[in-house]
C-alpha cells in the first residue's frame, strides 16, 4: 500500500513579543516525523499545549512550518498549491453546531464548497449533493434545512458531508468525537469505520479519549510538549510504552 | 438514615405550547457516604435535577415531587427562607465548566474567602481576617494545589481549567458539605487531571464520610468511582442499583445500549470492528414520544410501551420497562 501522507521533521516555532525589543519564542512541535497509508487510522494522542491543534493547522495548510517538508502521495506540499491540497485533506472540527453557519441551507453550503473548488457545473454539483446526502445516510429534503432544524446527530453527519463532498483522500478530525454522546458517538464511529472500508479514506484522529482510539485507530503518535514520544502500531505503544508520560496517559484512561 | 430521598420528582416547563415535561417521575436517594452516578445524554435532563435538589433553577421551572425530605426533614414543606438554609449548610455543588462559573472579576483569594462560611472559624473577632486566610491556604492544599501563592492573586482566566476546577472544589467543601453534586466535573479537562480528579472525590468521600452525586454523559467514566448508579433517558428514570450488578447484568435496553457502546466493556470486541449503537437520535423536548420516551428506538419495543412503565423493583435493582432484558418473570 503506497504512503498517503508522509510527514518528516516538522518544527514549529511561535514567536511572540514581549517588549519593545525582546521576543519571546514557544516551540510548539519539534522534529516531528510520520506518515500515514491510505486506509488506516493515525491517532495523534496529548494534552492541551501538546501541539496536536498546530500540527493539524501545518497540516491543512492554516499555518506555514519553519522546518521540514510534508509530502502528499509523495509530492512535497506548498502553500501555494492549497487550492489542489484541499481536495486530499478535508478537516472536521470539534463542534458540528457550531462550525456551520446558521444563516445558510444545508445545500447552498455544500454547493459553496463545490463552486468554489471545483470546475463542474450547477447540474453536476446538485447530482453531487444529493449523492453525498444519500451516501451519509441523509436524505434529498435535508439540502433544504438550515442547521438549527438538525438534531445533534444529523449535524455532525451534515459535517462529514460537507467534508466528504470533495472525495477527500485524508480525513482529520480534531476532538469531533469526543463531546458526543456514548450512543451517538458509537453511531458516528460506525459511519466512519464503515467509510474506511468502502471507499479506503484514512483519518488523522487528533483527540485525547484514549479508550477510543485503542479501538479505530492503527497508528499512534503521543505528543508531548511539541516533541513526539511514542511512535508505532496501536497495541505495541499500548502494550509497551517508551515514555513515562506515555504510560501515565494510558494508565490514567484505562485502570 | 437516607441522606436524601426523592420520590417521584417532576420538572416541568411552561411554554406557550403547554407544559413540557423534562423530567418525568425520577426518584433518586442516596445514603450517607454514598457515591452515586447520575449518567444520561445531553437533554435526559441530569442537570436540571441536580439544580432542582440546589434549588437554583428560576421561576419558569415548576418542580414537584411526591417526598422530597433532606435527612429524614421535609424540604417541600418548609418555608423558602428555611429550605435555602438547610440547603446552604448541608449541601454544595460543583457546576460544568469551571472557569466560566469562576467570578472574572475577582481573584482567587476573594472568591474562595467568601465561600468560607463564618461559624468554622474558631477565634475572635479580630482574628477573623487572619484566620479566613489561613483557612483559604489550607483548602488549597487539601486539594493538591501546592504553589498556594501565586493561584491565590490569579483571576480564573490565568489559570486551566484544571486548577478552576480544583478551586471550584475547594470552594464546596469550605462549608464541609454533607452533599456534593458533581456536575460533568470532568468534561473540560486531560484524561491525567480527569483521574487525578476523581481520586480526589474518592478521598473525600472516605475521610470525612461526604456523600457524592456524580453526574455524567460517560458511563465508563464513572462506573469505576461510584457504589450505585442511576441512568436517566429523556427525563425518565430507566434503571438505578449498585453499580455492579448493573454493568454485569442490565435489566433496561436502553443501560444495555449504553454498556456495549463503549469499548472498554468489550473486553473481546476486536479492534475497527462496528460497535453496537441503538437507530436514530435523542427526541427533542418539544416532540417527546408518549410513553416509554425510548419506545421509537427501542429494539424489542411492543405495542405495550405507548404506557410509561412503572418503575419496578428486584433486590436493589430498579427498572422501568415492560419487557426487561432477563430475569424477570411474566407478571
Amino acid at each position: 500500500m503506497s504512503l498517503l501522507l508522509e510527514v518528516k521533521h516538522l518544527s514549529k516555532t511561535y514567536r511572540k513579543q514581549t517588549g519593545l525589543f525582546r521576543q519571546r519564542s514557544v516551540t510548539a512541535l519539534d522534529n516531528i516525523s510520520f506518515s500515514l497509508a491510505a486506509g488506516k487510522t493515525l491517532a495523534i494522542v496529548g494534552e492541551t499545549g501538546s501541539g496536536k491543534s498546530t500540527l493539524a493547522k501545518l497540516l491543512v495548510g492554516i499555518e506555514k512550518p519553519d522546518q521540514g517538508d510534508i509530502f502528499l502521495g509523495g509530492t512535497a506540499v506548498k502553500i501555494s498549491n492549497y487550492r489542489q491540497y484541499n481536495h486530499v485533506i478535508r478537516f472536521i472540527f470539534q463542534d458540528a453546531a457550531k462550525s456551520l453557519n446558521p444563516h445558510q441551507k444545508i445545500g447552498q453550503m455544500l454547493d459553496d464548497v463545490l463552486h468554489f473548488s471545483t470546475i463542474l457545473d450547477p447540474q453536476q454539483r446538485k447530482q453531487k449533493i444529493k449523492h453525498t446526502l444519500k451516501q451519509l445516510g441523509l436524505l434529498d429534503e435535508h439540502a433544504d434545512y438550515y442547521p438549527h432544524m438538525f438534531s445533534g446527530g444529523q449535524l455532525q453527519r451534515v459535517a462529514l458531508a460537507r467534508a466528504l463532498i470533495l472525495d477527500p483522500k485524508l480525513l482529520i478530525l480534531d476532538e469531533a468525537l469526543t463531546a458526543l454522546d456514548p450512543t451517538l458517538r458509537a453511531q458516528m464511529v460506525n459511519l466512519l469505520l464503515q467509510l474506511q472500508q468502502s471507499s479506503g479514506l484514512a483519518y488523522l484522529l487528533i483527540t485525547n479519549h484514549l479508550r477510543l482510539v485503542k479501538h479505530i485507530a492503527d497508528d499512534l503518535l503521543v505528543l508531548h510538549q511539541g516533541k513526539p514520544l511514542d511512535y508505532g502500531t496501536t497495541a505495541s505503544v499500548f502494550a509497551n510504552p517508551a515514555h513515562d508520560y506515555t504510560r501515565k496517559l494510558i494508565n490514567s484512561a484505562l485502570t | 438514615m437516607l441522606l436524601l430521598d426523592i420520590k417521584n420528582l417532576t420538572i416541568e416547563l411552561k411554554t406557550p405550547d403547554g407544559m413540557i415535561r423534562a423530567v418525568d417521575r425520577v426518584s433518586l436517594s442516596l445514603r450517607e457516604g454514598e457515591t452515586r452516578g447520575l449518567v444520561g445524554e445531553s437533554g435526559s435532563g441530569k442537570s436540571l435535577i441536580a439544580k432542582a435538589i440546589v434549588g437554583v433553577l428560576n421561576k419558569r421551572w415548576q418542580v414537584t415531587a411526591d417526598r422530597f425530605s433532606w435527612r429524614g426533614q421535609d424540604l417541600m414543606n418548609l418555608p423558602y427562607e428555611q429550605q435555602r438554609k438547610i440547603i446552604g449548610r448541608d449541601i454544595a455543588m460543583i457546576y460544568q465548566e469551571p472557569s466560566r462559573s469562576l467570578d472574572p472579576t475577582a481573584a482567587i483569594l476573594d472568591q474562595l474567602e467568601e465561600a468560607i462560611p463564618d461559624n468554622l472559624l474558631d477565634g475572635p473577632w479580630w482574628k477573623r481576617s487572619y484566620l479566613r486566610r489561613r483557612k483559604a491556604i489550607a483548602l488549597l492544599h487539601k486539594v493538591g494545589i501546592r504553589d498556594h501563592q501565586a493561584v491565590l492573586q490569579s483571576y480564573p482566566y490565568q489559570l486551566s481549567e484544571g486548577i478552576c476546577q480544583k478551586i471550584m472544589i475547594a470552594m464546596a467543601i469550605a462549608k464541609n458539605p454533607k452533599l456534593l453534586i458533581a456536575d460533568e466535573p470532568t468534561t473540560a479537562l486531560e484524561s491525567t487531571t480527569q483521574a487525578q480528579l476523581f481520586r480526589l472525590l474518592a478521598s473525600f468521600n472516605q475521610l470525612k464520610g461526604m456523600s457524592v452525586l456524580l453526574i455524567s454523559h460517560e458511563l465508563e467514566s464513572i462506573a469505576r468511582y461510584t457504589q450505585s448508579l442511576s441512568v436517566l433517558y429523556c427525563g425518565q428514570l430507566v434503571e438505578a442499583g449498585e453499580t455492579a450488578a448493573i454493568l454485569k447484568q442490565p435489566f433496561h435496553p436502553y443501560t444495555h445500549a449504553l454498556i456495549k457502546s463503549v469499548p472498554e466493556f468489550q473486553p473481546d470486541l476486536l479492534a475497527k470492528t462496528p460497535l453496537y449503537a441503538l437507530p436514530g437520535s435523542i427526541p427533542v423536548l418539544q416532540h417527546l414520544p408518549i410513553g416509554c420516551r425510548l419506545g421509537p428506538r427501542c429494539p424489542n419495543a411492543r405495542k405495550e410501551c405507548v404506557k410509561t412503565p412503572a418503575l419496578e423493583r428486584l433486590q436493589n435493582h430498579y427498572f422501568s420497562c415492560h419487557f426487561p432484558l432477563t430475569g424477570k418473570t411474566e407478571s
